[in-house]
């Protein structure tokens, strides 16, 4: 089905070969070799359905890049299935290739030496777009990517963000159900970077385009992605929505509290309210934690307010960046379900 | 697919007219190296005037004309695969819905008509000026000669392209790829006509591709071998040209499956 991902215990081995150190490992090594095996990634399954948008998220190294070259029919996998658009992506690479579109944040697929619009010719043929569909696509990319006024420059003297705009066009030029995007926004400016994301959303809302964007910059994944998957050594850490991740991860709620005056804050240090964590953080100032199930925070303010005069209060939110680097630090807690079936 | 690998050629020929320098030292390469060659043979001459069974005047025409094709059927794409794959570049090459071995033989194609336009016809008109050059046996000689350089611009390159899937497994491949260099300049006749070489060599070039490539098309111009033979070597050239495609076409799809793209 066109704009289907089904991915089943996908595994990626890479065999590098160990250098033995020294003049005397230097000569054994033009002998025999020494072979280490790496798992880049480790028996993944996830499925991703026509019109998502997904974000796929780990540390560096964790496996993205080498699951999306999976996917795009790039790499051959080692062991597991692929299932996407309908196709086998290794092994019926070319017309697989014809149903998808690929954006790979850090290379370029347009011709590096030649004005921009010669690569879209090029491309249109490849992908056989009609006169009236490529013009057609053309005024659409203009209209939220601006990319007009670059089409006769060669590639190599766009700057990044130019470059990027061009090179998502060229992407979904011939209008693919399906679209792999692995670090879109890597070293853009926020205009820049709010430019492909409102290109992306439109995409996907008209045509209901499948995404899965692979990326270190979360905002990414805020403002687009309802779904996320967070990969790490090769595995699959989370699966679900970002609300979700936040909801398994964020156990504590904390509340901060300015007083009135230090007999008020006297008064603060006696108060008692079990299973609650105290702390100073200036003259006036506390901050109390206490577990997001165990009780609810209007309780605890109450408590508090009936007791003390306070002048503010602040409920801190989490950010997703704290929640995801806890993950990336330490994984996930062994009580937080690892992922969703 | 057919007006695809045209459009992958107008970006070859586009790619070859992107810096000017490139193609000026390009004419200028070839015309010293003709010299050279020219006052070589010049000074053998003077000692053995029937050397090899060549006259002078068949001699340097044989360089001249070698060089010539030469400017024409050579390309790069061995060395640009190589790159691609060692900078993970190939991943661009391959989420186009193209063969990759069509993709890089059509932009060498490209690049062949790019240098025959602007390259070639120039560098010949130059030493065609310059140098004693004899014109082709006959008319006949000359369709076959043609039709033999086409060959030689296809023969290199399939042949490129099977050197340049080595990169897949070689972290290194500049070595491989000089060593090619200049064994396809010295097999090929370029450099000294395949007839001159001792008799353990000449009996390795029989069986290698590369002889077509050069001293097949200049024999057939300068009338050396005679028609039956012509038409083996035109044979011989084209089963090269379908056996380099087909390995290729086979070795690629073997490398392909180690290739190993880290990072970006």
């Amino acid at each position: 089905m066109p704009g289907h991902v089904e991915v089943q215990e996908l595994v990626k081995h890479f065999r590098t070969f160990e250098r033995r150190e020294g003049l005397w490992g230097a000569l054994q090594n033009l002998v025999v070799r020494e072979y280490k095996t790496v798992a880049a990634v480790d028996r993944i399954s996830f499925e991703i359905r026509p019109g998502e948008m997904v974000g796929y998220i780990g540390p560096n190294g964790a496996g993205k890049s080498t699951t999306i070259k999976m996917l795009t029919g790039i790499l051959v996998p080692t062991a597991g299935r692929v299932r996407s658009n309908g196709f086998e992506p290794f092994r019926e690479r070319s017309r697989y290739a014809r149903t998808i579109g690929a954006v790979f944040g850090q290379r370029t697929q347009l011709w590096w030496d030649i004005a921009v619009v010669e690569s879209f010719r090029l491309l249109k043929k490849i992908y056989a777009v009609s006169d009236a569909d490529y013009a057609a696509r053309m005024r659409e990319f203009n209209e939220v990517l601006e990319i007009e006024r670059y089409l006769h420059t060669p590639v190599r003297k766009l700057s990044l963000g130019e470059r990027m705009r061009c090179d998502m066009a060229a992407a979904l030029l011939h209008n693919p159900p399906l679209l792999f995007l692995d670090e879109p926004t890597i070293g853009l400016d926020i205009v820049a970077k709010e430019n492909i994301r409102a290109f992306l959303k439109r995409v996907n809302r008209e045509y209901g385009t499948t995404v899965l964007l692979t990326t270190h910059d979360l905002s990414d994944i805020e403002e687009l992605c309802p779904r996320l998957m967070i990969i790490d050594h090769g595995r699959l850490l989370f699966d679900g929505g970002l609300a979700e991740l936040k909801r398994q991860l964020w156990r504590d709620t904390t509340v901060k509290f300015d007083l009135k005056d230090r007999e008020q804050a006297q008064r603060f240090e006696q108060l008692e309210i079990p299973g609650i964590r105290r702390e100073k953080l200036g003259d006036l100032t506390y901050l109390l934690s206490f577990g997001r199930d165990d009780r609810p925070t209007a309780d605890v303010i109450r408590q508090v307010v009936n007791a003390v005069e306070v002048l503010d209060i602040a409920i801190e939110e989490q950010s997703i960046e704290e929640v995801v680097k806890r993950i990336y630090l330490g994984g996930m807690s062994p009580e937080a379900p690892p992922c969703n079936p | 697919m057919q007006s695809v690998a045209l459009e992958f050629a107008r970006i070859g020929f586009l790619n070859m007219l992107a810096f000017r320098l490139r193609y000026y030292t390009g004419v200028i390469t070839y015309f010293i190296n003709v010299t050279v060659y020219y006052f070589i043979w010049r000074a053998i001459y003077q000692v053995d005037p029937g050397f090899a069974g060549f006259s002078f005047a068949q001699m340097t025409t044989y360089v001249a004309v070698g060089w010539i094709i030469r400017s024409m059927y050579f390309n790069n794409i061995d060395s640009e695969m190589a790159e691609d794959i060692l900078e993970g570049k190939i991943t661009m090459v391959m989420i186009k819905p193209v063969s990759v071995q069509w993709s890089y033989i059509s932009r060498a194609l490209g690049e062949s008509a790019f240098r025959l336009c602007l390259l070639t016809t120039p560098t010949a008109l130059l030493l065609g000026l310059i140098f004693p050059v004899l014109a082709p046996a006959s008319a006949a000689h000359f369709a076959a000669f043609l039709a033999a350089v086409a060959g030689s611009v296809l023969l290199v390159a399939a042949l490129n392209f099977a050197v340049g899937c080595c990169a897949v497994r070689l972290t290194s491949i500049l070595g491989l790829l000089r060593a090619k260099f200049w064994a396809q300049d010295l097999l090929s006749g370029v450099l000294v006509p395949v007839t001159l070489f001792p008799a353990p060599l000449r009996l390795v070039s029989r069986w290698l591709p590369f002889e077509h490539i050069g001293f097949t098309p200049m024999a057939i111009y300068l009338g050396r071998i005679s028609w039956r033979q012509t038409a083996e070597a035109l044979a011989l050239e084209a089963f090269w040209i379908v056996a380099l495609l087909a390995f290729g076409a086979w070795f690629w799809r073997a490398m392909s499956r180690r290739i190993m793209v880290h990072g970006g």
